[in-house]
């Protein structure tokens, strides 16, 4: 039904004219590649408005791009290290306001739990010497006791998995498994925290508490 | 979501809120609803960084989240919301035109905090007036309560939802997340509130004038312990308001434009007195009698009820049909068609587009398809006065390019191409959608030029503000002359140079990202009112 009217040379199947082409004329060349990234324009674009109004949303554009990097939403990233600390870098942190959401308009998994009971200066003090990490971890074993015994009424089938899953896994002081029951603390304590060095999720459930937990300067030297 | 639009996201995010919140909100809008566990897993960031992240973007009002069953969380991320963040000058511009600094200042503090509590917003906003008046003035709570409590009755900001008032009745555990319900009649009611005060300017001894940061500034406790009086009522600024003050002033200057100053201001009249009556979304107002528009004209315009029947009857026979007649009671009812309107604003859009593209002739073909709605080869060259070659090439370039498009009307069954019409015409929605996705990829290759820009320069730029808080710091504390000029000559000649190239570069992308924007804006609202109204 096609037809091999052709038999093998070359013809169209319908009727060049009405595409604007005279037979035998030269067709345009295929096009084997996709168009120029940076295509050639034959007309330049028309100029930019320009007047009062436009150049005040200009200057709010400017400004609003700047403020809101110094708001508390903008959620650095942290830097590596530098290998030469500079002096001026000192001076140059912009000290944010802190934000505290309504937690009462937010899904409860979205609240940051704590794991230690601990204020910063304990934890400050932890860093002096271990001595006095020794004597903070039996009232931190303790206080976790406690807050596993409540926690487990409280459980939902998803933090029932995670519990098992934190037990499981070895300490190695990780944010991810955060999500013990534990008793939701304040959110200013977190924030306050984040500002030194000391991972949150410090002290795991199950896990070996004692020397080798704190920096290991211990097992160096064999 | 197309590609162009998941990457300017991106790009919007990452100005606004860091490369963390950027991560979570793009890898949502990418996949659609998900639960916190999921997130965390398919984007490799720890739990407490999504978190955080999920409070910030749900705060703004970027993401929002649903319980499903067994007591999972989904989260969904607007994309569409997102999107309106390159529009925030603008709708700052619109709220200081409309209610002045005040205004401004209060639609400012919403748009940068997603929703904030009344009073929350009324002192913030009045202690940054107070910075701005000379020493001894202060703002009163009062004046930046009134311009809210307008502000509110206009529409122009709104409530958010509430955390619905649980009774102590209900047994079992709390559910995961409250669902949050409004009240329609609820949603611009301001609470009674006597909010009394001052606004309080920072002291001198605080304040930097330079802006640089004391090293070991102390650490900011919330100021006030009370309870505020309106917790719990947040309010966010409402878009869509703003939206259809936009399509209004378009309207307008389109009527001005056509015609002359004294029909746009009629058309701005009609427009206003149906602010309130007319949804957002209606394909025409509700009809005015003449009457009525002749009371509610501005006071200063006194042209006489006959001239004004002259106007509205003009209005009416214009081809365009922005403004349609009704009925005759009352002097002649007469209605503004949005949706025309709207309409021949996108056509008008495209026709320049092709015009500045393509060039006037390309043009001409362009506005004769659409005025004939299908035309064959042949016709188009006969029409357009345009000999054959280069209308069959205007043609196919801007085949190419989607403007026009093809449709083939076959004369036997099966559709052979010698016995088939082939009829050029021209989509308006779908070359709409099509110049819409144009318009995001220009944006989004604006803020990568600007960004590629300022990182070049990142050295240059650091080196000029250091020396400006040096030279600011000086003065302060009082230097000569001398020794200004010698600091200001740190940076040489060609580098001074350098930064002037770069603030012009820095300004023009700017500036074209904020005009794009209207055309989006334009666009988005034709293709809105056509989808709603099928």
């Amino acid at each position: 039904m096609a037809g091999n009217k052709g038999r093998g040379r070359a013809a169209y199947t319908f009727n060049i004219e009405a595409v604007g082409f005279s037979r035998g004329e030269k067709l345009p060349d295929v096009v084997l590649k996709p168009p120029p990234l940076f295509p050639d324009t034959d007309y330049k674009p028309v100029p930019l408005k320009t007047g009062e109004g436009e150049d005040y949303v200009l200057a709010l554009k400017q400004e609003l791009r700047e403020t809101v990097k110094r708001m508390p939403y903008f959620v650095e990233t942290h830097e590596e290290k530098q290998d030469i600390e500079r002096y001026s870098k000192r001076y140059m942190k912009v000290y944010k306001e802190e934000w505290i959401p309504d937690w009462r308009r937010l899904p409860r998994e979205l609240m940051p739990r704590k794991k230690c009971k601990k204020g910063p200066k304990s934890e400050k003090a932890k860093d002096t010497g271990k001595g006095t990490s020794l004597t903070n971890t039996a009232d931190v074993l303790k206080k976790i006791e406690e807050l596993e015994k409540r926690g487990d009424g409280e459980k939902s089938d998803e933090e029932n998995e995670e519990k098992e899953g934190s037990k499981e896994k070895s300490k190695e002081g990780d944010d991810d498994e955060d999500d013990n029951a534990a008793e939701q603390e304040e959110y200013d304590e977190e924030e306050q925290e984040e500002e030194n060095d000391y991972i949150n999720s410090y002290f795991e459930d199950g896990d070996d508490f004692g020397a080798d937990s704190d920096d290991n300067m211990d097992e160096a030297t064999y | 979501m197309t590609q162009a639009e998941i990457k300017l996201c991106s790009l919007l995010l990452q100005e606004h809120f860091g490369e963390i919140v950027e991560k979570i909100g793009v890898h949502l809008i990418r996949t659609g609803s998900q639960p916190l566990r999921v997130i965390a897993h398919d984007t490799g960031t720890s739990l407490d960084q999504v978190k955080k992240a999920l409070c910030v973007l749900i705060q703004h009002n970027l993401v929002i989240y649903q319980v499903h069953k067994r007591g999972v969380v989904e989260y969904e991320a607007q994309c569409s919301r997102v999107l309106r963040m390159l529009r925030y000058p603008r709708y700052i511009y619109t709220a200081k035109t409309l209610y002045s600094d005040t205004g401004e200042l209060i639609v400012e503090e919403l748009l940068l905090n997603g929703k904030m509590a009344m009073s929350a917003v009324v002192k913030k906003v009045a202690d940054r007036l107070t910075e701005t008046m000379e020493d001894g003035k202060t703002m009163d709570y009062a004046e930046v309560s009134n311009t809210f409590v307008r502000l509110a009755d206009t529409h122009f900001v709104q409530r958010c939802p509430l955390v619905p008032a649980t009774e102590n009745s209900d047994p079992g555990p709390p559910p995961p997340a409250p669902t949050l319900v409004i009240n329609e009649k609820d949603m611009y009611l301001v609470p009674k509130l006597s909010l009394i005060g001052k606004g309080k300017r920072r002291r001198s001894s605080d304040e930097d004038a330079t802006g640089e940061p004391k090293a070991k500034r102390p650490k900011h406790t919330t100021d006030n312990k009370e309870p505020i009086p309106d917790d719990g009522i947040y309010w966010q600024a409402n878009l869509d308001r703003f939206h259809q003050h936009f399509r209004d002033q378009g309207i307008v200057s389109a009527v001005a434009n056509r015609m002359d100053q004294t029909s746009s201001e009629i058309v701005r009249t009609m427009l206003r007195m149906s602010e309130i009556t007319t949804s957002s979304s209606a394909p025409f107002t509700q009809p005015l009698s003449s009457n009525e528009i002749f009371r509610s004209l501005p006071v200063g315009y006194n042209i006489s009820k006959q001239v004004l029947d002259q106007y509205l009857t003009l209005l009416a026979d214009d081809p365009l049909e922005f403004v349609g007649k009704s009925g005759d009671s009352g002097g002649g009812m007469y209605v503004i068609n949005l949706h025309k309107a709207l309409g021949s604003l996108a056509t008008a859009t495209l026709e320049s587009v092709v015009q500045e593209r393509f060039g006037s002739r390309c043009a001409r073909i362009f506005r004769l398809v659409l005025q004939k709605k299908h035309l064959e080869q042949k016709q188009v060259e006969d029409f357009a006065m345009i000999p054959a070659k280069e209308a069959k090439d205007m043609l196919y370039k801007m085949l190419s390019e989607n403007f026009i498009s093809l449709q083939e009307i076959p004369k036997t069954p099966d559709h052979a191409p010698s016995r088939t019409f082939y009829l050029y015409t021209v989509n308006i929605l779908s070359a709409a959608r099509m110049l819409l996705h144009r318009c995001y990829k220009s944006v989004a290759n604006l803020i990568e030029r600007r960004q590629f820009e300022t990182k070049e320069n990142k050295r240059l730029l650091e080196k000029s503000q250091r020396v400006e808080a040096i030279i600011a710091s000086m003065q302060a504390t009082g230097a000569e002359e001398a020794q200004l000029q010698e600091i200001e000559e740190m940076i040489t000649a060609p580098e001074r140079q350098q930064l002037e190239t770069l603030k012009r570069n820095v300004n023009k992308l700017d500036a074209c990202e904020i005009q794009v924007d209207e055309t989006i804006f334009l666009l988005e609202s034709y293709i809105e009112s056509t989808v709603k109204r099928q």
